[in-house]
């Protein structure tokens, strides 16, 4: 999925690139900007999806959310099972090509969202009920 | 809810508009919104010549929106929900639980005042940021306001009602925490807000100037006064940072005048304000931690700012200042017995060590340093003279400064319960958060941080900034510190490392 996501992102790129060469009317030598740009793009498509693969994982257990995402900067975050305010199931149009699903998990705390993204749809399902429930069984006003 | 003494609630169980007087408040705050257009409309008229009825046509829009903005609005306090309803074309429903109740603000302007009204505004836990979602029951007597706010934070249940409420109806539990004095205001040139005040006059003098075609007018050839233009400039120079000090002054005695900060069993209340007063009222069990600010320059006049973490006040509301800039041992007595213990702001810091120090250095010198060898290399290729230099050189030392300062100010502790940060120089920030008001952690680390062996703790909270940041703490540390403060929590990590 992130791989598509990636190759799309580039080509949108390189298409508003072609397009603002042949707008501004340059001369043909600037299109080796445009072969750069290509290259630059299959590299990323090539390395990041997978590395983003490799680093991304997620856990729940009894009394907590765990993830851990990013790439380069790669981001761990824990939610308490007590402070979770809503758990959120969408599928992008992309996603949904593939069968997959992204969960977000909301704590009160606009710095504190968890997502887990590329979930099986199945999966994610049951993944929203559980979390549901649990979070459901804590008391409080989850701040 | 139950609560027969609990008149004021009983008594707006109806819908209900707003204090009548606030047909004259609205009309003329409508005028004053619509003033920059009113007055375009005036200069395009008499421009154009004639016409003159229709200029005065245009002052009676915004006072016909005003009269309406009072007949639309509504609000009810019943079945355990205050209700808010307003708006003619757009109809606007807002309901909230009252044990959702966080703080109220009862604020008045200087024309509430001369009507003896006031607003009170409803802080619940939310995020949003637009205005139409505010709760703000605009004009209430003011006692009735005073009244509205003692009775739904009453009702929250968070405080302890019976002991709230025997200290609000005999004022015996109260005790004065702060006390403003006006010798305070020598530190406002320091802050910012002059600044800020300063560009804002000065943008919107220039907006109107442009709008009533002032600047096609002056002619650069009558500003010949028979002076160099050197000393031109510095008296210009020396006029601005007057003006800047003197306007930053006024602004922080209109906003910061008769500031007091008082504790009541149950709830701190903080009053303050010149012309127009306000009044916040914060929960003891919403207030997550403090944040003691210390931008150089206030620290270099031994000064500090306080303001309160507090769940369900975002970190643009200034209702939760603490304390105004004032000398520094004066601010952090105020945390220690906001905190009710001293520690979290006098306590010494653990250092980050040697590699977070590092990155300080690389961090703010490598920007620096690439724009001095950008300089070199246009000033070698075009020719220009080498005093140019200077300029990026005393960036690049400057950068030095900051950093070491940076690597002076980083730090973090664990002490009775309060998680404590530290970090920056020019904008130097010491906050301390209660550990169970933090609601999560996130551990960022880019590759660099990896390489280095740090990483990058936040704790997340649901009020102030929404997080505390612990910044470039050794990795195994930082797994330590989320431990030792949620120990159920961070099991799994450790288990992952």
């Amino acid at each position: 999925m992130w791989l598509v996501g990636c190759l799309a992102e580039g080509l949108v790129l390189i298409a508003i690139l072609v397009a603002v060469t042949l707008a501004w009317d340059w001369p043909s030598t600037r299109w080796w900007l445009v072969g750069a740009a290509a290259v630059l793009v299959l590299a990323y498509a090539a390395i990041v999806p997978r590395w983003r693969y490799l680093v991304h994982r997620w856990e729940v257990s009894d009394t907590a959310v765990y993830t851990q995402t990013g790439w380069w900067a790669r981001e761990r975050r824990i939610a308490p099972m007590s402070r979770i305010q809503t758990v959120d199931y969408a599928e992008g149009a992309l996603s949904r090509l593939f069968g997959l699903a992204t969960v977000t998990v909301t704590t009160a705390s606009a710095a504190g969202a968890l997502r887990i993204e590329g979930l099986d749809r199945a999966l994610a399902q049951q993944l929203v009920d559980d979390l549901t429930l649990k979070a459901d069984a804590v008391e409080g006003d989850a701040t | 809810m139950s609560d027969a003494t609990a008149h004021e609630l009983v008594r707006d169980v109806e819908w209900q508009r707003l204090d009548p007087r606030m047909l004259l408040v609205h009309p003329v705050r409508e005028v004053g919104r619509f003033l920059p257009v009113l007055i375009g409309l005036f200069v395009a008229g008499s421009a154009s010549g004639g016409g003159g009825a229709w200029q005065y046509l245009g002052v009676l829009v915004p006072i016909t929106l005003g009269v309406f903005r009072y007949y639309t609005t509504r609000f009810r306090i019943a079945q355990g929900r205050v209700e808010l309803r307003r708006g003619l074309l757009n109809r606007h429903v807002l309901s909230t639980p009252l044990d959702r109740v966080r703080t109220v603000d009862v604020t008045s302007s200087l024309i509430h005042r001369l009507l003896g009204l006031a607003t009170v505004r409803i802080g619940t836990g939310t995020a949003s940021t637009d205005s139409d979602e505010r709760l703000d029951l605009d004009g209430l007597p003011a006692d009735r306001a005073r009244g509205l706010r003692a009775e739904l934070l009453h009702v929250a249940p968070a405080a302890d009602a019976a002991e709230a409420a025997e200290g609000a109806v005999d004022g015996t539990g109260e005790r004065v925490v702060l006390r403003f004095d006006p010798g305070w205001a020598r530190f406002a040139p320091l802050t910012s807000s002059g600044a800020v005040i300063a560009a804002g006059l000065f943008g919107g003098g220039a907006q109107l100037l442009n709008e009533l075609g002032a600047f096609p007018h002056l002619d650069t050839r009558d500003w010949s006064l028979g002076i160099p233009v050197w000393v031109g400039v510095l008296i210009a120079a020396g006029g601005l940072v007057v003006g800047v000090a003197v306007l930053s002054v006024t602004g922080y005695l209109l906003t910061n005048w008769d500031f007091r900060l008082s504790h009541t069993p149950g709830s701190w209340h903080l009053s303050r304000g010149l012309l127009t007063t306000r009044e916040t009222s914060i929960d003891d069990e919403r207030l997550a931690g403090v944040s003691l600010g210390e931008p150089l320059s206030l620290r270099w006049a031994g000064a500090a700012r306080l303001s309160a973490i507090v769940t369900g006040l975002g970190s643009g509301a200034s209702s939760s200042v603490l304390a105004p800039p004032a000398p520094r041992d004066v601010v952090t007595g105020v945390a220690g017995r906001v905190l009710d213990t001293a520690s979290p702001t006098e306590a010494g810091l653990v250092g980050h060590g040697p590699a977070a120090a590092r990155r300080r250095y690389s961090r703010a010198v490598a920007p620096a340093l690439t724009v001095l060898v950008v300089a070199v290399a246009v000033v070698v290729a075009a020719g220009w003279s080498w005093w140019l230099l200077a300029v990026p050189a005393a960036l690049a030392i400057a950068a030095v400064a900051v950093a070491a300062d940076r690597v002076r100010s980083l730090g973090h502790a664990l002490t009775d319960g309060y998680v404590v940060a530290r970090s920056g120089s020019l904008n130097r920030r010491r906050e301390a958060l209660e550990v169970n008001h933090v609601i999560g952690w996130t551990f960022r680390s880019t590759w660099f941080q990896r390489r280095a062996g740090l990483t990058t703790l936040v704790a997340t909270t649901a009020g102030g900034r929404q997080s505390v940041t612990v910044l470039d703490v050794p990795e195994a540390r930082a797994v330590e510190l989320a431990r030792l403060a949620l120990p159920e929590l961070t099991g799994n990590f450790e288990r992952r490392d």
